[in-house]
């Protein structure tokens, strides 16, 4: 029998179904301490004082670490993309989010741990806070990030990621109606069953042993040795068996702290975040404010888009300029449009930091794009199946950013989802395919975009 | 004081407050039922208390003294699956695995009390238990087959919710 | 009071991989002497199911049966660099590595058997754990023999290593977002019809049926290609309809600290689902496959709002729809509210804007 295309069974299904599989928080090792972070009470505050002496001297504490205790304290995740480092692994100067570390530390039990983070001393002078990246833009609006308001790295030095494509200007002098609409889907949690769980384990031989719970080990094995400014022959990262994910766990939560704790203490060190915790601390999806502006033809082709993307990064970068690259790259959906004229922005705000999320930069176009491309079938009249069949991506046709499309389906699955719903096609719709475009599916305006090269 | 957990006699040192999950987890090593929020919210820890599901993270384990406690690994192991364990198997029914545990006790709890096939009455006795990976339905199709027993485990079940268009 | 039904579709796309390429992922597999397969990559099974997908294709491509094969992405010491379990790269990206240094072991095998049985390895095929002469299958070696005389004879250990690295795609105009290569590893497909029931007095919205399809290339596992598809399909729904991390946006307070007072899907909110399941192959996937784990939970929220429109005749364009948006969209509605057209502009949403909210930045149609 072939494997590939055969319904087998899950590889790990056994041991999840007797229990056995063994996730971070099942491993067990010897003389292990749990740990407990001081976080921020407040969405945004400058720290004026922060003395840890008294709680070093709690029964049961091993270790308590610092934004001083950290090599490289402000490493870029995706520096490699050319995001540059915001954030701080502990906060030293201030605190931006509601929930953000700023001490952790590592005690015999939980209960000894939080009882040395209460005896931290702390002050805070608070902050105005933003929550609303509409206000971004405002002359008045809080300074929240050393860098403003507004994200400035795309490419170097732009605020700005832009697509520009033929001539939106002339698209919509030529269009029959100009429609707008706002979209705003909320943050939401990834939610996993499995809290972000680390272990650090010193051995004898200098090296650490990190058991983890990310979606990429090496990912995060990188951001680990970064902080702690280790080669990685250094560090063992053990983990590929994760209790959900869905885009939170590329986060690297819970692993270099740690990895500090275990190196001060000279014990394994765990972390495992309270539900509460992974609910208010932990990354959101990002919500997003979305303006799109299409002028189309009253039977219903689209000629030009105008869109503004607004990201909520929260309090640092993270991923977010990477997600709204990403969101720009697919800001028409599975349609072609000729015409475009895209800004998107990362703004900061004193949310959460948000991160990846299952769909990362594109779920938010998707509900924007396809409730947009819903509301222009109502206002023309024109039957949603035939809106969406006539500017579907076809073979030949190119991407906002000028690549050809190889392989577009978006023909099959709609006619797929009509046959199984009952919802009648008249011709031409019902016939149409995913074939290069000619006749009467090739119109003027999509003339000029098409691409005949075999090589993308 | 005494428990039994899956069949075995354990004493328990831990102070008579200390959640039941906590006991069975850091004090007897018994790692089936899982720390999903320690606040009776995802049903991941939930274990059979004298044939009842119960939440364990909100059991004081000095309110069941000498009880038997039965975990997810008390119904089978890996040889020897009960039918619910096979079932979801068999329908792929587990994917990250987490919530697996207390999902499959209350399962057995519930076709054990008389449960049917019913894919509404499965959904209301499953209702407290958070599963973010499946969306359910394979979880609901495995409960609605378990009684049958005696699955193929080289293969899964297929589908009556899915069209293959090739 | 009355129950509304209505409906509504979405079609959508979505990269496989990460945006740009750039991401490598590597694995390598070594033979044990009794002809087992020992497969070693760093990709996490975050419940996705890259251990099992991985090794379908291993067995397949070296020609064993998949019993026969044992993954180990356990830890960074044994496995090679893999970038990761996300943008929906874990299948294609990843399952590229493994497929490529399986077709190496499969080299290997057959480089041994053919001195092992004095026949030409391009003679050779392999087929359920047994090497074979072509057009006379009574001619063959076990993979097991093929490995004791690796090991126990030539002195060998087969191996085979495999990497997969789309080539990073740089923007090489910021003004205009073009790019200098392709920026995906491939693009899958998938479209929506949603149908739901709304209470006009309540302004509860229930989902009743989710119909989709997608196009997976080719899929590796029927079985857990549904999984992806049901669990986006109710995580779709809660993002459409039910959860909010702000619920008392714009004020940052109060938000679920636990998941009494976090809404999310649970069973009861499951509603019938219709999977479709299209297999295009892609010239580049494994076997044809594209990734569709993530898009997955992408075009429910339009299908969703649309169905809603289509039932009540109000739009919510803000996430979640919940009763007190929709209540407030009715009340909205019944006072004659709606876009606003002035010649051929339709203008939806002007109490959303940023041309209303903010006072830093305008968006119109004059470019």
């Amino acid at each position: 029998m072939k494997a590939v295309g055969a319904r087998l069974p899950r590889y790990d299904g056994v041991g999840h179904a007797t229990g056995r599989t063994v996730y971070v928080d099942d491993v067990r090792v010897n003389r292990m301490l749990h740990t407990k972070a001081l976080r921020s009470p407040h969405h945004h505050a400058a720290i004026k004082r922060l003395d840890t002496s008294r709680a070093e001297q709690m029964p049961g504490v091993a270790a308590i670490v610092t934004h001083t205790d950290v090599p490289l304290l402000t490493y870029g995740h995706l520096s490699a993309l050319g995001i540059p480092a915001d954030e701080p692994l502990l906060a030293s100067e201030d605190v931006r989010y509601k929930g953000q570390p700023i001490a952790v530390v590592a005690a015999t039990d939980t209960d000894a741990a939080q009882a040395a983070v209460d005896a931290i001393d702390i002050e805070f002078e608070e902050l105005p806070a933003l929550f609303d990246m509409r206000k971004s833009f405002d002359d008045d609006a809080p300074q929240i990030h050393h860098w403003g308001t507004i994200y400035p790295h795309f490419e170097g030095e732009m605020n700005v990621r832009q697509i520009r494509k033929g001539n939106v200007e002339q698209a919509f002098e030529q269009a029959d109606r100009i429609i707008s609409g706002v979209y705003r889907p909320a943050a939401i949690e990834q939610m996993p069953l499995e809290t972000q769980v680390g272990l650090a384990v010193p051995e004898p031989d200098g090296r650490m042993t990190i058991y983890s719970c990310t979606q990429a080990l090496y990912f995060s094995m990188g951001v680990v040795a970064a902080h702690l400014q280790l080669p990685l022959n250094k560090l063992k990262f053990v983990g590929g068996t994760v209790g959900g994910g869905f885009g939170g766990k590329v986060d690297t939560a819970t692993e270099t702290l740690c990895a500090l704790l275990a190196q001060k203490s000279g014990r394994p060190v765990k972390w495992r975040w309270t539900r509460e915790e992974e609910f208010l601390c932990s990354s959101t999806r990002a919500p997003w404010h979305m303006e799109i502006i299409d002028g189309v033809t009253s039977d219903g082709w689209i000629l030009g888009r105008k869109m503004l993307t607004l990201h909520d990064a929260g309090g640092y970068a993270r991923f977010s300029p990477y997600g709204v690259t990403k969101h720009s790259f697919h800001h028409t959906g599975a349609y072609t449009i000729p015409n475009l004229h895209f800004d998107g922005y990362v703004c900061f705000t004193n949310r959460t930091p948000t991160s990846a999320m299952r769909g990362y930069g594109v779920t938010s176009v998707s509900f924007a794009v396809e409730t947009h491309m819903s509301r222009i079938a109502t206002e023309l009249g024109v039957d949603p199946y035939e809106l969406r069949l006539k500017n579907a991506n076809r073979i030949g046709d190119t991407s906002p950013n000028g690549i050809r499309y190889m392989d577009p389906s978006t023909v099959d699955v709609l006619h797929a989802i009509a046959d199984a719903t009952d919802a009648e096609l008249a011709a031409p719709y019902s016939d149409a395919t995913r074939e290069m475009r000619e006749g009467e599916w090739l119109p003027e305006h999509l003339v000029g975009q098409l691409s005949h090269s075999e090589d993308h | 004081m005494n428990i039994v957990v899956n069949g075995n006699n354990r004493t328990v040192e831990s102070p008579p407050l200390t959640p039941l999950l906590h006991v069975l987890r850091e004090e007897l090593d018994v790692l089936g039922p899982k720390a999903g929020c320690e606040n009776g919210g995802c049903g991941a820890c939930t274990v059979l208390i004298d044939g009842a599901p119960r939440r364990s993270c909100l059991t004081a384990v000095g309110s069941v003294p000498d009880a038997e406690v039965t975990t997810v690994e008390g119904l089978g192991a890996p040889e020897s699956m009960s039918d619910v364990q096979q079932a979801f198997v068999h329908y792929c029914a587990a994917q990250c695995g987490f919530c697996t545990p207390g999902m499959i006790i209350a399962a057995t709890a519930y076709l054990e009390g008389g449960g049917s096939a019913d894919r509404t009455e499965i959904s209301e006795a499953l209702a407290g238990h958070v599963c973010r990976c499946t969306g359910y339905l394979k979880i609901l199709d495995a409960v609605a087959a378990a009684r049958d027993g005696n699955f193929d485990l080289s293969t899964t079940a297929e589908s009556p919710h899915t069209t293959v268009l090739t | 009071m009355a129950i509304h039904t209505g409906r509504g579709i979405a079609s959508i796309e979505y990269p496989t991989g990460m945006n740009q390429n750039g991401d490598p992922s590597q694995a390598w597999i070594k033979v044990k002497p009794d002809g087992r397969i020992d497969v070693f990559s760093g990709t996490s099974d975050i419940g996705n199911g890259s251990k099992t997908i991985q090794s379908q294709i291993v067995a397949d491509t070296i020609g064993v049966p998949y019993d026969w094969v044992t993954y180990d992405n356990s830890n960074t010491d044994s496995s090679p660099v893999c970038t990761g379990t996300f943008a929906s790269r874990a299948t294609f990206v990843a399952g590229k590595a493994v497929l490529k240094a399986a077709q190496r072991v499969r080299e290997r095998i057959l480089e041994v058997a053919g001195q092992e049985m004095e026949i030409s390895p391009e003679d050779l095929e392999i087929d359920d754990g047994e090497v074979m002469a072509k057009g006379a299958p009574t001619k063959k070696l076990n993979v097991g023999d093929v490995a004791a005389a690796a090991t126990w004879g030539h002195g060998e250990l087969i191996t085979g290593t495999g990497a997969q690295l789309n080539p990073y795609a740089a923007i090489s105009d910021p003004t205009t977002g073009e790019v200098d290569g392709v920026p995906h590893a491939a693009i899958s497909y998938a479209a929506c019809a949603a149908e739901v029931e709304v209470n006009d007095e309540t302004g509860e919205i229930r989902v009743v049926n989710l119909t989709q399809a997608y196009d997976v290339g080719k899929a590796i596992n029927p079985a857990l290609v549904e999984g992806q598809i049901e669990g986006g399909a109710i995580m779709g729904l809660g993002l459409g309809v039910l959860e909010d991390s702000y619920p008392y946006y714009p004020s940052a307070e109060h938000r679920g600290g636990d998941f009494g007072s976090y809404y999310n899907p649970s069973s009861a909110d499951l509603p019938e689902l219709h999977n479709i399941i299209i297999e295009n192959p892609s010239a580049d996937g494994p076997y044809g496959a594209k990734g569709i784990g993530e898009m997955s939970n992408n075009a429910q929220p339009a299908a969703i709002a649309t169905a809603v429109y289509d039932a009540i005749g109000v739009w919510v364009t803000e996430l979640p729809i919940t009763p007190e948006r929709v209540l407030k969209a009715i009340d909205a509605r019944d006072a004659g509210g709606g876009p606003r057209r002035e010649g051929k502009h339709v203008i939806f949403d002007e109490e959303l804007s940023i041309n209303t909210v903010g006072t830093g930045k305008t968006w119109t149609a004059g470019v």
